[in-house]
């Protein structure tokens, strides 16, 4: 089986952040493999390794993210493609899903798969966006992925249940990072991935409209979150403390 | 004149509180901008509803009613939420937050080649579009953004908005809608540990939400006293849904539900960023730990430095107390 998984690379949300006029700063720098997408292209990996086949990623952006591509090789994906964009641009999920629609048009899969929703944004519509522009059966937020008489068995956390759901291929499918826990590439790993396919296609040079690539919508800036006070810290004797607080609930704060 | 069209999901029978969020959110802003709230009912008892929806001010309310509503499925309410957006031509279309909604926004914007903003936390009517608040990098950011054209989808998190009753006498017009199974592309084969009538997390005021330090069943057993005597949800962090000691559906935090309760308690929880993604906005936050230096301390109002299975008998005792 063909499986392609689209891959992205985002910040590190666990570092450090400020906020300079408006804008997001992180001193670190450090950007990574989206955590979800980590779990997409895991659980492809076990998908062609118990059920044979090839699992190529893919990426939109600028040429640094270049060593997100390698991680997703070094986990053991056979091939990449870079959809190399300019250094700033910000694209919102439609151009995303834009981008990858036409990238998709000539091409031969049974599965697409991604990260349900990228670490930074949370946006959570690329996925069921180029699902709708390749007329694909997809579902989202999937926690479990297996392989029944040519149906792509996912296993997805709806509101209440968990909803089993039989998709035909050629299918698209979102992964939570609930599914699985992504591999750490091996040394081995790291030095194949060197020697694996990586094409580059520039994007000015997929001749896409104009329209396409304007976005609708856009961030116009950032802002601190009001950070919670952290409030009373009680230690000593629990019968004393459990009472204490119990009764504060109760008579300050009424909500008990 | 425009409008503002909000949808209105149900499950298992009952509408949504964040979709009647949402309806008092654009009844309020309809008023406000002379514009015209209206809402859609999407169920296989979609009429059973429109009373419920009337007292919150939409003026016109549409009904779609067929039996394969009774379980979400995504070709259906696609088609469903197209035919809407045909018949009511909104310039929002507003939406509860929900896993259902998470499944359809993006392909309802592509097939609508409509401008889109997921999981907001406010949102503003401008004269092309909208401006809306969302929280990122896990909620510890929150970003500013702004939507323009003539359809616009917004999605709109649970808790951010309060229910304002605003009754009207609503114009109802039922939409024919058929759905031939043959157009099915997916097959729903099963759901399971489906919820049934628990309390919905997302709905709750009260929640008692487990970490690893409640791991073990002597643990499990103080948790689900705690709730019961609270008549509280059940929540948990991600270390003990991925375990497989609480249902997945339970999970609070950046990958599971974002909840906003009057009152949350964390018991044996560190408070890893991505777990307080989910639950920041609760009004009063309860937290029980033995690390003295858990994260989760810095955001509560009030901290138990201690042994849960020490502090959890007493706490319960006390609370049954206050609450005969």
């Amino acid at each position: 089986m063909k499986f392609y998984v689209c891959i992205k690379q985002v910040p590190d949300v666990d570092a450090p952040i400020q906020i300079k006029d408006g804008n997001l700063i992180q001193d670190t720098d450090r950007m990574v493999l989206n955590a979800y997408d980590a779990s997409a292209v895991e659980e492809a990996l076990v998908l062609t390794e118990e059920h044979g086949g090839e699992v190529e990623v893919v990426l939109v952006g600028p040429d640094k993210a270049k060593e997100t591509i390698r991680k997703a090789l070094a986990m053991g994906a056979d091939k990449a493609t870079h959809i190399t964009t300019d250094d700033d641009v910000e694209y919102d999920s439609a151009v995303y899903a834009n981008i990858l629609a036409t990238f998709f048009e000539d091409k031969e899969y049974d599965v697409i798969s991604c990260g349900k929703q990228s670490q930074d944004t949370d946006a959570g519509l690329a996925g069921s966006m180029l699902a709708q522009h390749l007329d694909l059966p997809y579902a989202t937020n999937a926690v479990g992925l297996s392989l029944e008489d040519d149906e792509l068995v996912v296993k997805r956390q709806g509101d209440s249940g968990q909803e089993i759901i039989g998709l035909p291929q050629p299918c698209l499918v979102t992964c939570s990072n609930d599914m699985n826990e992504p591999r750490i590439p091996s040394l081995k790993g790291i030095m194949q991935s060197k020697r694996k396919p990586m094409e580059s296609i520039a994007l000015s040079d997929m001749n896409l409209d104009e329209s396409v690539l304007s976005a609708k919508t856009k961030v116009t800036g950032y802002m601190e979150k009001p950070e919670r006070e952290p409030g009373q810290k009680f230690e000593g004797e629990p019968e004393e403390l459990a009472q204490k607080v119990a009764n504060i609930l109760d008579e300050e704060e009424n909500v008990i | 004149m425009s409008t503002l069209l909000t949808h209105i999901a149900v499950s298992d029978g009952k509408i949504k509180r964040a979709s009647l969020e949402v309806l008092s959110r654009m009844t309020q802003l309809a008023e406000a901008n002379g514009h015209s709230s209206e809402a859609v009912i999407i169920d296989a008892n979609a009429s059973d509803h429109v009373e419920e929806v009337q007292k919150y001010g939409a003026s016109k309310i549409y009904t779609i009613e067929n039996p394969i509503f009774k379980n979400h499925q995504n070709t259906p309410l696609l088609k469903a939420l197209s035919k809407a957006m045909d018949e009511a031509d909104p310039f929002v279309f507003g939406f509860g937050s929900t896993e259902s909604t998470k499944d359809i926004l993006g392909a309802l914007a592509a097939s609508q080649d409509a401008a889109v903003l997921s999981d907001v936390s406010e949102f503003e009517l401008t004269d092309d579009g909208i401006e809306a608040t969302r929280p990122v990098m896990a909620a510890k950011i929150l970003s500013d953004n702004k939507a323009s054209g003539d359809n616009i989808l917004v999605s709109v998190r649970s808790g951010s908005y309060d229910l304002n009753e605003s009754p009207t006498d609503a114009e109802v017009v039922d939409i024919d809608f058929s759905f031939n199974e043959d157009e099915l592309k997916a097959t729903l084969r099963e759901i399971i540990g489906a919820s049934g009538d628990k309390i919905d997390l997302t709905e709750a005021e009260t929640i008692v939400a487990a970490g690893r330090g409640a791991k073990d069943d002597e643990g499990q057993e103080l948790i689900e006293e705690l709730a019961s005597v609270l008549n509280a949800a059940l929540g948990a962090s991600r270390a003990l849904t991925e375990a497989g000691i609480m249902d997945p559906s339970l999970q609070i935090g950046q990958t599971g539900k974002v909840v906003s309760p009057q009152l949350y308690i964390a018991v044996g929880i560190s408070g890893a960023i991505q777990h307080v993604a989910g639950m920041t906005n609760s009004k009063v936050i309860v937290a029980i730990n033995k690390d003295p230096d858990a994260p989760i301390f810095d955001i509560a109002d009030y901290g138990i430095v201690g042994d849960l299975y020490k502090v959890l008998p007493p706490f319960i005792e006390e609370l049954k107390k206050i609450k005969s």
